[in-house]
């Protein structure tokens, strides 16, 4: 059903899209990491081993044949043990990573709250890196400005913010993050273990604004090893093991099947 | 909410992933929708750098300025060479606004794609920015060192000709060249970390076969072509003839520099965008 000629990496018109109503959808979505044996670092001996036809490649799927849909406007959650392809899921969502073989058709602009922060620099002011954090989410200065004060004041950081980062605790650090990507208006928001930013009083209010943005239509990827969290906050939810999908379905029983599989 | 008066940009088209295989379009419409990061990490660079140093913004006069006294001396009172009758630090330092630059540019870009791993493989944006940002960084210091020439050039008597307008087209070569070459280095430098040993070297030696240090002319008419191969020349004699009147405009020359300089740029884009799905992976 999927038209594998088109190579072209934005949609446009040239392949099917995601079906009405549905946010994301992956179709027998595989990822494979290729991790040499020995590290080659160099061209040199990349090319005394390639001669010796040495290069072994131990090769191991992330990924393996996942499909699913996730429905525009529902909160989905993603559960299962660490390397078990959580992770690789929400890179391919948010565009990072490609997959090896499949499909993932993405509708709609993607929050990625991957690690927040990642492109902070240290030498810069709070207020530089929330300016310079909204460029990579793709906005431009004048948007900034239209946002700035409100990010602000959702980290509560404005005694701070012309303060150098390297001068921020961790936590400060994680809560500017967090509150520049989750101002991005996204229509598709992942969360990786994100709850665990800030202290209590932040935690609860970032839960709060994610519920806001349920109760406003957006579509939610969340992946937590916090069964409680997934319990309350998504519908459905899939378990994912060694990169294959486990079980798929409403929330409450893909957790029940979950939690029966582990020992103890 | 009051956010929603805001601009949603044109981005709620399906993105669609799948494996790539061959060679990939260049996407340079995703490249204009994220243009304003492309002035963010340039700004970032150079304020970062003028913020980690004593000196500061200093360093961008400092730097060319002990370049063109020991050139002033290697090739000058050491090896003779001639000037065509242009005030030897203004002959060197003319050159060398365009080749630090260039030498900058390639070394940054070269360095970046590792530089910015923790981006990399968390955000998505059009990768391609990350080297032409840091080719941008120099054009900061070059605007300063510009103004440094202008001043000794009133110091030392010369008025630049009517050609100077000429100026932002030779820029634009060293920025094209240096662009070029600097995607094929940061690709291949995730790749195979030997290269970023191999850059130092080879501007090192890229400096001998451009003529910053001497003049064009002590290089034998038959070779002047072959020589030109190395788009660099173009750029240099450029901006001597621009600025100081120094010969005929060097065409035959130009017409080549800017021949492999387009097809560095355009193989050197097609690469990267080839090897950019597996930066994530391997960075």
């Amino acid at each position: 059903m999927n038209s594998p000629i088109a190579s072209e990496f934005l949609g446009g018109g040239a392949a099917r899209p995601a079906r009405d109503g549905e946010a994301i959808r992956l179709v027998q979505a595989s990822v494979r990491y290729r991790v040499p044996h020995e590290r080659i670092g160099t061209f040199k001996e990349y090319l005394i081993l390639w001669l010796q036809r040495k290069v072994k490649h131990h090769t191991f799927w992330a990924l393996k044949d996942v499909s699913l849909e996730v429905r525009q406007g529902e909160a989905f959650g993603l559960i299962g043990q660490n390397g078990a392809g959580k992770s690789t899921l929400l890179k391919l969502v948010a565009r990072v990573l490609r997959p090896t073989s499949g499909r993932v058709w993405v509708k709609g602009r993607v929050a990625p709250l991957l690690e927040i922060g990642a492109g902070f620099h240290p030498e810069l002011t709070g207020r530089e890196n929330v300016y310079l954090n909204g460029a990579m989410l793709g906005f431009t200065r004048q948007e900034m400005d239209a946002r700035f004060d409100h990010i602000v004041d959702f980290a509560e950081l404005w005694d701070f913010i012309d303060a150098p980062l390297r001068a921020y605790s961790s936590g400060m650090w994680a809560r500017l993050g967090f509150a520049v990507a989750i101002d991005a208006e996204p229509q598709i928001l992942i969360v990786d273990e994100i709850l665990s930013v800030g202290d209590e009083a932040f935690q609860r209010k970032s839960l709060a604004r994610i519920q806001g943005f349920q109760e406003q239509g957006v579509t939610i990827l969340l992946v937590s090893h916090n069964m409680g969290v997934i319990e309350s906050l998504c519908q459905r939810a899939a378990w994912l093991d060694h990169g294959r999908l486990q079980a798929i379905g409403e929330a409450r029983e893909v957790i029940r099947a979950y939690r029966q599989s582990q020992p103890g | 909410m009051s956010e929603k008066t805001l601009a949603t940009k044109p981005r709620s088209d399906v993105v669609v992933l799948r494996p790539s295989r061959g060679w990939t379009t260049l996407n340079l419409r995703d490249l204009w929708v994220y243009r304003e990061l492309v002035y963010f990490l340039t700004w970032r660079d150079v304020k970062v750098r003028y913020k980690q140093t004593v000196l500061g913004a200093l360093w961008a006069i400092l730097q060319p300025l002990l370049n063109m006294i020991v050139l002033t001396v290697i090739f000058g009172n050491l090896a003779k060479m001639a000037t065509d009758n242009i005030p030897r630090p203004i002959f060197t330092f003319t050159a060398l606004l365009p080749w630090g630059l260039f030498s900058k540019a390639l070394s940054d870009a070269g360095r970046s794609m590792l530089a910015s791993r923790a981006m990399i493989t968390k955000v998505y944006f059009p990768r391609l920015i990350i080297p032409l940002a840091s080719v941008m960084g120099g054009v900061v210091d070059f605007v300063i060192q510009l103004g440094i020439l202008l001043i000794m050039m009133v110091y030392f008597k010369i008025t630049p000709t009517s050609a100077i307008w000429t100026l932002p087209f030779f820029l634009l070569l060293a920025l094209i060249t240096a662009l070029g070459f600097g995607l094929w280095l940061s690709a291949l430098n995730v790749l195979y970390r030997d290269v970023g040993y191999i850059i130092p070297f080879l501007t090192q030696t890229w400096l001998l076969v451009t003529p910053v240090g001497y003049s064009v002319k002590a290089i034998p008419a038959q070779w002047q072509l072959v020589y030109a191969l190395n788009p660099m020349v173009g750029v240099v004699e450029g901006f001597r003839w621009a600025l100081l009147g120094t010969q005929n405009p060097p065409w035959a020359v130009l017409a080549v520099s800017v021949l492999i300089s387009l097809t560095l740029l355009i193989s050197g884009m097609y690469y990267f965008r080839r090897m950019e799905r597996t930066f994530a992976d391997m960075v």
